[in-house]
């Protein structure tokens, strides 16, 4: 069995887990994924601490041996930043079905000042099943309303919210209305048409924000919770994420972007982006893209139009990432990679497509300083597979390095395998 | 002569024979439905038309029609004026004067059981008894519109509920209810639709089909059985098995299920259509169908505004520019059809409508028959109604002109012989030049405008001085006029102004038709009497003679199949076919072998080979070098292409509803899982009941008829579903009434559920072993549908596919099989299969499963990706299915996922999406794996299937190319080239005057397992 002899060779070779690691370590002769869309084979990489301290071509580079404190053979196996999840309700839900573990859709229709920060079960069982894919990074984000609240950004693998924290209150999520109706629910007669509030709702956001700066300008006030929570939107230290996909609502989005000098606004979903590249990347706006395995929305849409939409984006020059919102999306999150590998089998270079999940997604959330490429000075969260992480044949973990730390390559499903296989004695 | 009169005074005996004596308050009345109209253009019937005709009419009863007529003197004579009379058209479907049903059960949760009082079946939505000519009152609005159209008579009945009740035929006078009552209960209505019925049962249209069936079998049961006791309805349905039957449909493909129905029961329904029969392709030979049709075109879309432009789908271009081609196709088709009025507005629509249906190669003939001739036949009142011929009821319209060459005005409407003016129109055209001489002075009338509506205008010719050149010039001084004539009165009156000038006249005159002179007297400006005149100097030149409409010279591009995105231009066929020098994947002992040619021929695998060439005649030759071919993918658990509702949730056990009854073959997601290599599917029932509906096995055939996606003989199979789906436990407080509410309440559905079953065999068996003489006392059993569902499974005859996640249930469930004797054939979902392994290999049932689902809901805590992986280890037959539109289209991933969890070998996880479906499904005798003999369902691709860049080059079922990559760029590209081309003619329609309707988008949502009703989820799903 493949797996258990990763697990044999993990447990010679691994000091101890969950432990910060204060040793030298060097890891050879691996397929080095940087994340920036370049790649070394042959790559050597090594980590002290938390972070990585030595990219380098084994071919163009030696070192000594002593130097280190342990050296890993890898054997040609892939290291890949640790993979990032945007925009998911991951560790604010446990079972969908289940009200009581539902914890990321807060009452009401204008929310910046609820964050999802505190709610963040780093005990989930799906975190679990999610590192062991290589998704060591994840925007926990809220829901509903129109805005929905504030996402932080979370390791995961954390003891606690707090230790957990990569970057806290990194953004407001706000679902721009439809300018199209009846979308959610139908019987077969039913139908879409346009939105004839769509006016209406917009008028509603931009009076908000219009508030909300007036309340940033006026000293003395009494504390407003939600234009309190505004003010580093509108000052630029966090992000509007502005979660629409038709093409009308994503050209108001951008004038809207324009008419109160957002930074660093980001679209998630975006579908009908690929439309208006020029004017998104003239505007500095990043798309969080949707779901790379989803339906295409209307029946003319190409088949693969979905697939197809990190090729388009990339070509238009956007900076993009990919993302998992929709059906059973904590769940799914471990199937981030494979969305990548489709993305790939569609128009994306494979290191392109590993981009799309590390450092474009840290890029757009603001923490590419410290994540999202293996580059010396940032921190080790890397994620070993012994194949192509992005194939569903191939991605197997063999090491998982979060800031440093090893985790196990196995989680609770793993052992209820390994326990029912002793019952049928194998 | 005299023969003649002999023929009129028996007719007459006969009439007042048939009149019954009713109380008069007051002195007894003449009626006014005698009289002769004459000079008139008759349009007797499709085949005949008389000019200068006569009509001699008698008590409402036409007695003579012809040219030459000697006329009686003892009738008052209507002088036609050379107009035009069409018989009255005859309204088939209608709920003219009737009142709408309501429903009064307030219900706090839902409804199992009727709740109706009195001896009515147990189903709220079966009422063949209700009879709605009590409740018929005289609605003159909608009359006077159907007026305008040309109808005089309807049938009306109350369009609620499956089994609706009877019409009753109607003449639409405005007067005197009972004379225009011509017959009650002269035709039964039925449709799919539930209406105001609260009970639960049916909530899907295959629910309604089952119904439908079950009544069908209970009533004739019924006919046979020794009456206990009595049932209304029941009684009803018997009634009219040989009354005219005619069954409302909403949707494209419900004239096949209708037909189904006929088909079983060997009754005769006529179907009320969509509009969109000519999508259907050439099935009316063997479908014999009659139908009523609908001419209300979708109006063209506003599309000003490009971004919602964009958002309207080919699909309802395609229709709005084929609609009018409707009823041209069925002509050409030779069915026979009646046109109604249902669906539209205003007349003018109707005519309008009509008269596009010419210019695309429809005739009036054809269209008088399907107005008249058709109807009356259909209802058997042919010797009433449908012609102008003596003997038949004096129901006829008038007309200025042929209503369906020009724009008409319906002038009078006949019937029963009662006349009704709608519009009066002098018998005089004034219309025309005139020199007018006032006092002396010479003025231009022109006098235009319509018959009935004349306008007239009045100019001046004078010379005046220009005062800067001095010289003089013409002028002339122009006004509209008003102008009024009744009988030969005339008025005019008009004032000429300007700054030099004011004239005002205001005259009257008698007109003189005969010579077309008007001469009288009037007042000037100042008040002044003046005599005057006017002479016609010029005949009115109106608009030509030329009809409305045009045929036109070119054919509108045809229906695509389906007639929407990626449809095929035809109806695809099967290829000879060889994929030369593959890598082929042949799921057998071989195992993969490079280099091969596989060669198609008849839709079956006919050879694979080392070497090229040696191909049969007409070969399509695909290059396949580097490139590998593999069987089609099975879905063993899918819910694409159904109509109308996936789950029959009324009941705890709907064994008796089959999804084959609702298959759709315009679901997009049927072409976008062929373009992910799906060849086959086994569309189940959802998991809402422990025993859900029989499933529906089929092929992926893209652009056929819904029949044909049946894979023929197929073997039988159930949906079971067990856990919180069946106990409602995710559906909210107002759903925790229906038994069962918990896995403990399962098991006793199951053992009540087949004790029932075994004891309705007997019942059966018992029955055939009594003689003649006792089988003739007792009475034949009532067949139940539900039940012999039931026994086909307990006697091993139906196989479960049973939903299941938990390992408490999956054990119950085998335990119940074993006590019954008979096995489970696969359960579904598994997701705690690798639990209970040991014990499902020992019961020999199979296992179909996700890849990687878990934590959406909490019968899913403990599912692991290794399952499947697990499973197989253990001997059992696994396959990974979709039971999502999404995962189905790249199932080839799903089953790299067991390559992943699990290490099984990359040929065994294929089997796992395609060898091990078919044997689940017991189809691996003619699929599932690449041999020769088997079906050619077939798929190319670029690279090994399992790996993350596999796309699709090609998907081949029963050796029709039904999805082709290259092609499949062809079709976008003209999908946009095709919508802009469409787009162009409705601005241009616009332009002409159809008024735009605002843009409106169907999108068919997915269903799940745990879909409701009809509703279909693009939102959450539990599965």
């Amino acid at each position: 069995m493949k797996l258990l002899h990763v697990i044999v060779v993990l447990l010679v070779t691994i000091v101890a887990q969950g432990q910060q690691n204060e040793k030298k370590i060097l890891l050879e002769n691996a397929t080095v994924h940087i994340g920036n869309g370049q790649v070394i084979y042959n790559g050597l990489v090594g980590i002290q601490n938390n972070s990585i301290i030595l990219v380098q071509n084994a071919l163009a580079y030696t070192y000594n041996p002593n130097d280190w404190d342990s050296i890993i053979q890898l054997n040609g196996h892939h290291i890949y930043p640790g993979f990032v999840a945007p925009n998911t309700t991951l560790g604010l839900t446990e079972i969908d079905a289940v009200r009581a573990t539902r914890d990321f859709d807060e009452v009401g229709t204008f929310n910046p000042h609820v964050r999802s920060q505190i709610a963040y079960n780093c005990e989930s069982a799906i975190l679990a099943t999610v590192r062991t894919n290589g998704v060591l990074i994840t925007q926990a984000a809220p829901r509903g309303g129109i805005i929905s609240g504030t996402s932080s950004v979370m390791s995961t693998s954390c003891w606690n919210w707090e230790d957990g924290t990569l970057l806290a209150d990194d953004g407001i999520h706000l679902n721009w209305p439809s300018s199209l109706k009846g979308g959610e629910w139908w019987s077969e007669n039913k139908v879409i048409t346009r939105n004839d509030q769509y006016e209406e709702r917009k008028r509603q956001i931009t009076n908000f924000f219009a508030q909300a700066e007036t309340y940033q300008q006026e000293d003395g006030k009494a504390a407003d919770l939600k234009f309190e929570a505004m003010k580093a939107c509108l000052n630029g230290n966090k992000r509007v994420y502005f979660h629409a996909d038709e093409l009308q609502q994503l050209l108001d989005i951008v004038d809207f972007v324009g008419a109160f000098r957002l930074q660093n606004a980001v679209i998630i979903g975006g579908y009908d982006s690929y439309l208006i590249t020029e004017k998104l990347k003239e505007h500095h706006i990043s798309v969080m893209l949707p779901r790379v395995h989803s339906l295409p929305e209307k029946d003319d849409d190409a088949v693969d139009l979905v697939y197809r939409l990190p090729y388009l984006l990339q070509q238009g020059g956007v900076l993009f990432c990919l993302q998992n919102e929709g059906d059973m999306d904590a769940m799914n999150v471990r199937n981030l990679p494979f969305l990548a590998g489709t993305a790939m089998a569609y128009g994306l270079t494979e290191e392109e497509a590993v981009r799309s999940i590390t450092l474009n997604a840290c890029r757009i959330l603001g923490i590419d300083h410290y994540y999202g490429s293996i580059e010396v000075g940032k921190r080790a969260s890397l994620f070993i597979s012994t194949g192509n992480a992005l194939d569903m044949r191939t991605n197997n973990a063999r090491m998982i390095l979060s800031d440093g730390m090893f985790l196990p390559v196995t989680n609770f499903q793993t052992d209820l395998y390994l326990k029912y296989r002793k019952k049928y004695g194998f | 002569m005299k023969r003649l009169v002999l023929a009129f005074l028996l007719f007459n005996v006969y009439t007042l024979l048939g009149q019954l004596n009713t109380p008069v308050n007051g002195v007894a009345e003449t009626p006014a439905n005698s009289f002769v109209l004459t000079n008139v253009t008759i349009l007797v019937s499709p085949e005949k038309t008389i000019n200068h005709g006569n009509i001699i009419v008698r008590d409402g009863v036409i007695v003579a029609v012809g040219q030459q007529l000697v006329l009686p003197n003892d009738l008052p004579i209507i002088d036609g004026n050379d107009r035009v009379v069409l018989p009255s058209f005859i309204e088939l479907f209608s709920s003219l004067g009737i009142p709408a049903p309501a429903n009064n059960h307030d219900n706090a949760s839902p409804q199992y059981l009727s709740k109706k009082n009195g001896p009515y079946y147990w189903n709220e939505a079966i009422h063949p008894e209700i009879d709605p000519t009590a409740l018929y009152s005289i609605d003159e609005t909608a009359i006077n519109e159907l007026h305008k159209m040309g109808f005089g008579a309807a049938l009306t009945h109350q369009n609620d509920g499956i089994f609706q009740g009877t019409g009753s035929l109607v003449t639409l006078g405005k007067n005197k209810w009972k004379q225009q009552l011509i017959q009650p209960k002269i035709a039964a209505f039925y449709s799919f639709e539930k209406g105001i019925s609260k009970q639960e049962y049916p909530s899907s249209l295959m629910g309604s089909i089952a119904l439908i069936r079950q009544t069908l079998y209970d009533a004739d049961w019924y006919k046979n059985a020794q009456k206990k006791s009595s049932n209304y309805s029941l009684d009803a349905v018997n009634a009219h098995q040989n009354l005219p039957s005619i069954f409302f449909t909403n949707a494209t493909y419900e004239v096949f299920r209708v037909h189904a129905l006929e088909h079983e029961f060997n009754r005769k329904f006529t179907v009320v259509g969509t509009g969109h029969e000519y999508e259907l392709g050439t099935p009316w030979d063997s479908l014999q169908q009659t139908l009523i049709i609908p001419i209300n075109f979708p109006a063209p879309y506003d599309l000003k505004d490009p971004y919602i432009a964009r958002q309207v789908p080919l699909a309802d271009l395609k229709h709005w520019e084929l609609a009018p081609s409707n009823l041209a196709y069925l002509t050409q088709q030779k069915v026979a059809f009646s046109i109604t009025t249902n669906g539209l507005k205003t007349a003018d629509e109707f005519w309008k409508n009509l008269h596009k249906s010419f210019e695309y190669g429809f005739t009036p003939e054809e269209a008088l028959r399907a107005l008249t001739i058709n109807p009356s036949k259909l209802i058997g009142v042919d010797s009433l109604l449908g012609t102008i011929e003596k003997g038949k009821k004096a129901c006829f319209t008038l007309y200025d002109v042929n209503p369906f060459l020009y724009q008409a005005k319906v002038l009078e409407v006949y019937t029963n012989g009662e006349r009704e003016v709608k519009i009066s129109i002098p018998d005089v055209d004034i219309r025309g030049k005139y020199s007018l001489n006032i006092d002396g002075v010479k003025y231009h009338l022109s006098i235009a405008g319509s018959q009935q509506k004349p306008e007239a205008s009045v100019s001046l010719i004078r010379t005046i001085n220009d005062s800067i050149t001095n010289k003089s010039k013409a002028d002339t001084l122009k006004t509209t006029a008003f102008i009024q004539l009744i009988d030969n009165d005339l008025t005019l009156q008009f004032l000429l102004k300007d700054k030099k000038t004011t004239q005002h006249f205001a005259l009257k005159g008698v007109y003189n038709a005969r010579v077309w002179i008007v001469e009288g007297t009037g007042t000037d400006s100042i008040g002044n009497w003046i005599k005057w005149s006017a002479l016609r100097t010029e005949k009115f030149v109106g608009k030509s003679d030329e009809p409305v409409w045009k045929t036109r010279a070119d054919q509108p591009v045809p229906p695509l199949y389906p007639n929407m995105a990626f449809g095929f231009t035809a109806i695809p066929k099967q290829e000879t076919l060889a994929f030369e020098n593959a890598t082929v994947w042949t799921n057998e002992s071989e195992g993969i072998i490079e280099n091969a040619t596989v060669i198609v021929q008849n839709g079956k695998i006919k050879a694979i080979q080392k070497n090229t060439g040696n191909y049969p005649a007409n070969t399509r030759i695909i290059d396949a070098k580097g490139k590998h071919l593999t069987s089609g993918i099975i879905d063993e658990h899918s819910h694409i292409a159904i109509s109308k509702g996936v789950n029959e949730s009324g009941q705890a056990i709907t064994a008796e509803v089959r999804i084959g009854d609702v298959i759709t073959a315009d679901d997009i997601n049927v072409y976008r899982q062929l373009s992910g290599g799906v060849t086959a599917a086994q569309l189940l029932h959802g998991s809402a009941n422990p025993v859900g509906g029989q499933s529906a096995l089929i092929k992926l055939k893209w652009g056929h008829m819904p029949q044909d996606y049946l894979i023929p003989n197929a073997p039988k199979f159930v949906k079971f579903a067990l856990g919180e789906n069946v106990k409602q436990a995710n559906w909210g407080d107002y759903n925790t009434t229906r038994f069962p509410q918990t896995r403990m309440g399962v098991e006793q559905v199951y053992i009540d559920g087949f004790a029932r079953a075994l004891a309705y065999h007997e019942a059966q068996l018992n029955y055939q072993k009594l003689s003649d003489r006792e089988k003739s006392k007792i009475g034949k059993p009532a067949i139940d549908l539900e039940l012999e569902a039931l026994y086909e499974i307990v006697s091993g005859n139906r196989k479960i596919t049973c939903h299941s996640y938990v390992q408490s249930e999956i054990n119950m469930l085998m335990h119940v099989a074993d006590s019954f004797g008979f096995h489970v054939n696969t359960f579904t979902h598994i997701l705690e299969g690798y639990k209970v392994a040991d014990k499902m290999k020992a019961h020999g049932v199979g296992a179909s499963t996700f890849a990687d689902w878990w934590a959406y809901k909490f019968e899913v805590k403990d599912a692991i990706p290794f399952n499947a992986a697990l499973m197989q280890e253990m001997n059992i037959v696994v396959a990974i299915n979709s039971d999502d539109a999404e995962m189905g289209r790249r199932l080839n991933q799903e089953a790299a996922k067991i390559v992943k969890y699990g290490g099984v070998s990359e040929e065994e996880a294929w089997k796992m999406v395609t060898l091990n479906p078919a044997k689940l499904l017991h189809l691996d005798d003619r699929m599932g794996s690449v041999q020769v003999g088997k079906d050619a369902d077939l798929v190319l691709w670029t690279a090994n299937p399992l790996s993350i860049e596999a796309k699709v080059v090609y998907t081949i079922v029963d050796g029709e190319v039904l999805y082709d990559s290259q092609l499949n760029d062809e079709k976008l590209a003209a999908i946009e080239l095709e919508k802009a081309r469409i787009a162009t003619l409705m601005l241009d329609s616009s332009v002409k005057g159809d008024e735009a309707k605002p843009f409106k988008r169907r999108k068919r949502g997915q269903y799940h397992c745990n879909t409701l009703g009809q509703e279909q989820a693009t939102g959450t799903n539990e599965h």
